[in-house]
């Protein structure tokens, strides 16, 4: 398959008061990529990615989801593409079967039921899927919003913090889901993350952010040779370090 | 419309599963509402007072031209009689001291000189009640004393005329110059056909239904608060707005889900006054379906749905710009407050009846038209109820769509700045 450019980001800006979050980030992911988007807190990753998803509006610059520009046809560009924030959480009064259902006839009202079976088998959370998430611990309801974000095969998966406070089990079998699913279907998967291993060993191509700004960008590789480092940890603290001298 | 389907779905679902507000909106105003009210009535009739009886003449005295006798012991034991019937504690005392008894509400004197006076043709008797202020069991015994008093002034007053027809020869009815005119009644609707009780019932009805839209609105802004600010603070909400669907629908899924909470909260209450109702006619042995116009129900289910529409219409804006569940909910207080007020009035005041130029600016709150509705229904004007009702559709969805449209999602998700 040719690799194409399913999400175009070019020169975002978004200003809270006189703080400038995001400032001027620019980058391309291609179809069947996962691209890793790293910095400290508050460099700026979450704004980024809601203004990827459509949900907060830059006061400069485009997004391009599959060809289509998010800023005038927000509802038309969620169509391609699955959000999963860093801190979403279930509804615990509804099953995580219901969960599933309820996303699939909106996101895909057609053949929901293709997606909810794809969505059971991904979260692997077998007969628990029928018990209320009220009553599942993190790591399964994490996996159950994964599931959601990826059950209807979305052409962009933006995946923010994926495996935050999962135990080092849960967030291997998270990256499994996540490699998984980029792989068969092709898509293009932005995370962010704060965990360089899972940076390292998920990401096919990575961008440092700071103070709103991508610093640097390129494979874990190019990374950590270009900044004479032995894993992604140390790359990223030179590269922060530098950029701010 | 699928789309708003699978929404509304989910809300109705979880809903149904939040037992503590279907508890707090349905099964609590269906049970209290009846208890309550037999309650009232329980403590009412349990108010204890006692009165008490001080004889300060104590003699008898004839009027041998008319042949009456009159003796203030006799009177006095009337008066412990029938208050005693009425459920009240009659003491009799000797003297006045009895005023300084806290524990009396009530002190009925009979004073020195009454019985000559009671059977004289040239002055009258009296008999002293002191009341005690900012009682009300003294208030209650205070009524109930007037009304043995003025039941003994009337049989003396018979007895006295019939006496002097007799001495002067003529014929005269007692009646004819006791109460020489009389008042008759006679009640007809504002149209002029013949009204009995029911109809009166049945503007009672009206008027409860009428406050009974405050109810309606509490619970219905509870639920849109917990709708939107909840989901932020319970942090589904920005999964639930990635979605493919445009905004303005999830918030009208919302809004029908908080709608749903209102009209089962109105029939829950109406259900729990009626069945009050109920049990209060049983005395009287009138038939509740007498009064109960299925129309007027439908009248003000209707207003209910489109005045919830409304309220949650003007809250809106206020609430998707504030930082927490708590200023949220004090938004949605002082709309519920603004909506109660127009409907307390609503239940003392006919709208109707009010001057052009004061009903003028109140037509500009959309609850006027809510209280008009339903109203004009109830006292047979239907064609002005429906255009007040249609009035109202108006409003409610314009003031809908303007508070929609002040809307996005980055004012959903991220609280402004305290």
């Amino acid at each position: 398959m040719r690799a194409v450019d399913v999400v175009v980001v070019d020169g975002l800006i978004k200003v809270y008061g006189d703080r400038r979050v995001v400032d001027g980030v620019s980058f391309k992911v291609r179809s069947g990529e996962i691209f890793g988007l790293v910095g400290p807190n508050g460099a700026g990753k979450t704004t980024t990615l809601r203004m990827i998803a459509t949900l907060v509006k830059p006061n400069e610059g485009r997004v391009l989801i599959n060809g289509v520009d998010a800023l005038a046809k927000p509802v038309e560009a969620r169509r391609s593409l699955s959000y999963l924030p860093e801190e979403a959480e279930v509804y615990p009064r509804l099953t995580g079967y219901e969960h599933m259902l309820f996303h699939a006839k909106l996101k895909c009202p057609n053949n929901y039921r293709e997606a909810v079976n794809y969505g059971a088998q991904l979260s692997g959370l077998g007969d628990r899927l029928h018990d209320k998430a009220g009553e599942y611990s993190k790591g399964m309801k994490r996996r159950l919003l994964i599931a959601i974000a990826l059950m209807t095969r979305p052409q962009v998966a933006i995946l923010d913090e994926p495996t935050s406070g999962l135990d080092v089990y849960a967030s291997y079998s998270v990256r499994k889901v996540i490699r998984k699913y980029s792989r068969e279907s092709n898509a293009a998967v932005i995370i962010s993350s704060h965990n360089m291993l899972e940076v390292e060993h998920l990401c096919d191509r990575v961008a440092f952010i700071n103070n709103g700004k991508i610093i640097d960008s390129g494979t874990p590789i190019e990374l950590m040779n270009k900044y004479s480092s032995v894993n992604m940890e140390e790359a990223f603290i030179k590269a922060i370090e530098a950029s701010t001298i | 419309m699928s789309d708003l389907s699978t929404l509304l779905w989910k809300e109705l679902l979880d809903l149904s599963r939040d037992y503590k507000t279907i508890l707090t909106t349905v099964l609590l105003p269906l049970i209290l509402l009846p208890i309550l009210g037999l309650v009232g009535i329980v403590l009412v009739s349990q108010q204890p007072a006692t009165i008490a009886l001080v004889d300060e003449d104590y003699c008898e005295s004839t009027n041998s031209m008319f042949n009456i006798t009159i003796s203030s012991r006799q009177v006095a034991e009337i008066l412990y009689e029938e208050l005693g019937k009425r459920g009240f504690k009659v003491i009799e005392y000797s003297d006045m001291s009895v005023v300084d008894n806290p524990l009396v509400d009530l002190v009925v004197v009979i004073p020195k000189g009454f019985a000559a006076n009671a059977t004289s043709l040239s002055s009258t008797a009296s008999i002293l009640v002191i009341k005690r202020a900012n009682v009300q069991a003294s208030a209650m015994a205070e009524q109930a004393a007037r009304e043995v008093i003025n039941w003994l002034s009337y049989s003396l007053a018979r007895v006295k005329i019939d006496a002097l027809s007799k001495y002067a020869g003529v014929e005269a009815s007692s009646e004819a110059i006791l109460s020489p005119i009389i008042t008759q009644q006679e009640v007809v609707t504002v149209v002029g056909e013949k009204a009995g009780v029911e109809e009166e019932l049945k503007g009672l009805l009206a008027r409860f239904l009428v406050l009974a839209l405050g109810i309606v609105v509490t619970p219905a802004t509870s639920f849109i608060v917990d709708g939107i600010i909840g989901e932020r603070e319970r942090k589904t909400v920005e999964m639930l707005i990635s979605l493919p669907i445009p905004l303005s629908k999830i918030i009208y899924s919302k809004i029908l889900a908080a709608t749903v909470v209102g009209i089962i909260a109105t029939l829950s209450d109406v259900a729990g006054f009626l069945t009050y109702i109920y049990f209060t006619l049983l005395v009287y042995g009138v038939q509740l379906m007498l009064f109960i116009d299925p129309l007027l129900l439908v009248v003000h289910a209707f207003t209910s749905f489109l005045t919830i529409l409304t309220s949650v219409a003007i809250a809106l804006p206020f609430i998707t710009r504030t930082r927490g569940i708590r200023s949220a909910s004090n938004i949605a207080g002082i709309v519920t407050i603004a909506a109660t007020i127009i409907f307390f009035t609503g239940f003392i005041v006919d709208y109707y009846k009010l001057p052009m130029n004061v009903r003028m600016p109140l037509y500009l709150i959309p609850f006027t038209h809510s209280v008009l509705a339903i109203q004009l229904y109830a006292i047979g004007y239907r064609l002005e109820s429906l255009l007040h009702a249609l009035t109202l559709l108006a409003l409610s969805a314009v003031l809908l769509l303007l508070s929609v449209r002040t809307l996005d999602s980055e004012k959903i998700l991220v609280a402004p700045p305290s």
